[in-house]
């Protein structure tokens, strides 16, 4: 089977600029994936390579296996949610919802009848006699999700669509895209710098910095084993610790770190440097299985978070946060002894 | 307290000062005598009937109207056209194109008029309201064009792409998208043109013959006295004017509000 998406050895410059540097991506049909990355990552020239916005000044962009390089917007199998909706203001929301059938001659009755439904899927069932103005940002997504949707596209793209939400809204919108996702079974990709809503919502997400991909995979695959430093400190908070390794044997390394040596599994080159990398749940106040302790640390700051303590932990020189139980009752200035499970350190080449 | 009263004791002096004039104006076309100065005697409407019963007065009258409507239209088109293009088209050397479409604004009125008659005169086409109408197509062009330009934005922008994206041709995003979306401001656009035209008389003085549009009329009839039927023609000048920048004004809260 072919991939629904492929990117062959893409590039992007803009006046001598590398937005993408040369880059392979498949994706495939019915996947939910998610492009995470910091603002000025490429990850929206790639969304709009998909959709024809953007050419590349290099390689090929596949849909299906052909060829869609060249073709605009207008002749591919996709459609897009922009970041500001860009509903169309001067037209009713059943009118807007039926755009795009009405551009490939569907008859009004048809039409009409498909765009009702559609506001209906996306919860806005009545609403299509209003007008743009007097819906609420959430209702304006709504429509524009159900516009884009309208058309059956294979792939559907979505420009930080929930970017203008707040908060509450963007967790009832989250669970919404992946339900429509999987009742349509379209490919949905999704730009995103928010780490959070990759993870809730992607089956596959790719983190991508600079122009390049750090790391992809399944949201708690990306989290608990992250493939670059990047990866590790863009999707959620680590601990990292900079070290050499001093010994190898086999399925275990023995790194000189500033908290002393730590012997972990993993494999590297001897003497080579490397970081180990550690989630603050992972350091732990009492010893769990098949774990070793890091040394005693000093407690310098602590928030209450409500379901966790969020504490900073001075230890030979070096920063630490973890996240403590509150039936922990740390307080600042305590000294307390951190552990970490062997199998949760992360080791990465420097 | 006192700061108070004198904000608004300066505002009611500077409004005075600007209206007055054009308040006498309009009193005075309702004068009962035959000199259009104190003490008012009307109020009387038979100034007002001879205006009206004045062929020369109607002909201006409607020949303004005519320049005013007709330039205004082919002001609004271009401009649009031209906005159109160097917001979404174009990239190189728009600044440059941008500064010889706004350049006419520097030039005055009777520099214009003077250039062109010397032009139409060289090609050997007569002065005509056709001849106004195009001089009031070139003063009006570099407004038209900005207010247009302004509008044009990147958020409308991403509007367009969504049409393209759902599969509209380039024509269609323009008739079904980008003009009814621009519809306010060209409106507005239309009877701000519309309004400079009809007040114009530099530029309608030059290059016109027979046919002449209103304020040359009221530029004639001055040269032979004051009388309270010019103050009658002045004020249905100025209040046709007041009309149409009210219709503007209307317009263009319409779409701030709609673009919130």
């Amino acid at each position: 089977m072919t991939d629904r998406v492929e990117f062959r050895s893409v590039t992007k410059e803009y006046d001598g600029n590398v937005v993408v540097a040369p880059l392979d991506l498949s994706i495939a049909a019915g996947e939910f994936v998610v492009l995470l990355g910091p603002s000025g990552s490429g990850k929206t020239t790639l969304l709009n390579m998909i959709g024809g916005f953007a050419s590349p000044s290099s390689g090929r962009v596949l849909i299906d296996g052909q060829d869609f390089t060249d073709l605009p917007p207008a002749r591919r199998p996709t459609a897009t949610v922009f970041q500001d909706y860009a509903l169309f203001p001067h037209m009713s929301l059943a009118a807007n919802v039926a755009f795009g059938l009405r551009m490939q001659g569907m008859a009004k009755p048809a039409r009409l009848a498909k765009a009702e439904a559609m506001l209906e899927l996306v919860g806005l069932k009545g609403f299509g006699k209003r007008g743009v103005h007097q819906l609420s940002g959430g209702q304006r997504q709504r429509v524009a999700l159900a516009r884009a949707m309208a058309v059956e596209p294979k792939v559907l793209l979505l420009d930080e669509p929930l970017g203008a939400l707040d908060l509450a809204l963007r967790r009832q919108m989250q669970e919404e895209l992946v339900r429509l996702q999987k009742r349509s079974g379209a490919t949905f990709v999704h730009v995103t710098h928010d780490q959070e809503e990759a993870m809730s919502i992607a089956d596959r997400i790719v983190v991508v910095n600079k122009g390049r991909i750090e790391d992809m995979g399944p949201p708690d695959r990306v989290y608990l084993k992250p493939a670059t430093l990047f990866a590790a400190t863009f999707m959620g908070e680590s601990n990292v610790l900079a070290g050499r390794v001093a010994a190898v044997s086999s399925g275990e390394i023995q790194v000189e770190t500033p908290l002393g040596a730590l012997v972990v599994p993993g494999s590297a080159l001897l003497a080579s440097d490397v970081h180990l990398v550690l989630r603050p749940e992972q350091l732990q106040l009492t010893p769990p299985a098949n774990g070793f302790a890091l040394g005693q640390a000093r407690v310098e700051e602590l928030s209450f978070q409500g379901t966790h303590c969020r504490c900073h932990c001075h230890m030979s020189g070096q920063d630490l946060v973890l996240r403590a139980p509150v039936s922990a009752g740390l307080k600042t200035g305590a000294t307390v002894t951190l552990h970490a499970a062997r199998d949760d350190v992360v080791v990465l080449k420097a | 307290m006192v700061g108070r009263f004198a904000s608004w004791a300066y505002l009611g002096i500077a409004l005075l000062f600007i209206f007055l004039p054009v308040l006498v104006l309009i009193q005075f076309s309702f004068q009962g005598g035959m000199a259009p100065v104190p003490p008012f005697d009307g109020p009387s409407l038979r100034w007002w009937a001879k205006v009206m019963a004045n062929r020369k007065i109607t002909d201006g009258l409607w020949n303004s109207l005519l320049v005013g409507l007709g330039s205004a239209f082919m002001a609004t088109v271009l401009g649009f056209l031209a906005a159109y293009a160097m917001a979404r088209k174009r990239r190189r050397l728009s600044g440059l194109y941008q500064f010889l479409l706004m350049a006419p604004i520097t030039v005055s009125y009777l520099i214009i008029g003077m250039g062109l008659q010397i032009f139409f005169n060289h090609l050997g086409i007569g002065k005509s309201l056709w001849v106004i109408g195009i001089g009031h197509v070139v003063i009006n062009l570099p407004l038209t064009f900005a207010i247009l330009y302004s509008q044009l934005g990147e958020h409308q922008a991403n509007i367009e792409r969504a049409a393209y994206d759902l599969g509209a041709s380039d024509a269609r995003v323009v008739l079904e998208i980008t003009v009814p979306m621009l519809w306010p401001s060209l409106l507005a656009a239309f009877f701000i043109a519309a309004t400079l035209s009809w007040d114009e008389f530099v530029i309608a003085f030059l290059l016109s013959r027979f046919d002449v549009t209103l304020p040359v009329v009221i530029w004639s009839m001055l040269r032979s006295g004051l009388s309270p039927e010019l103050n009658a023609a002045g004020t249905l000048v100025f209040g046709i004017s007041i009309l149409a920048v009210a219709l503007v004004e209307l317009l263009l809260w319409r779409a701030r509000r709609n673009r919130a």
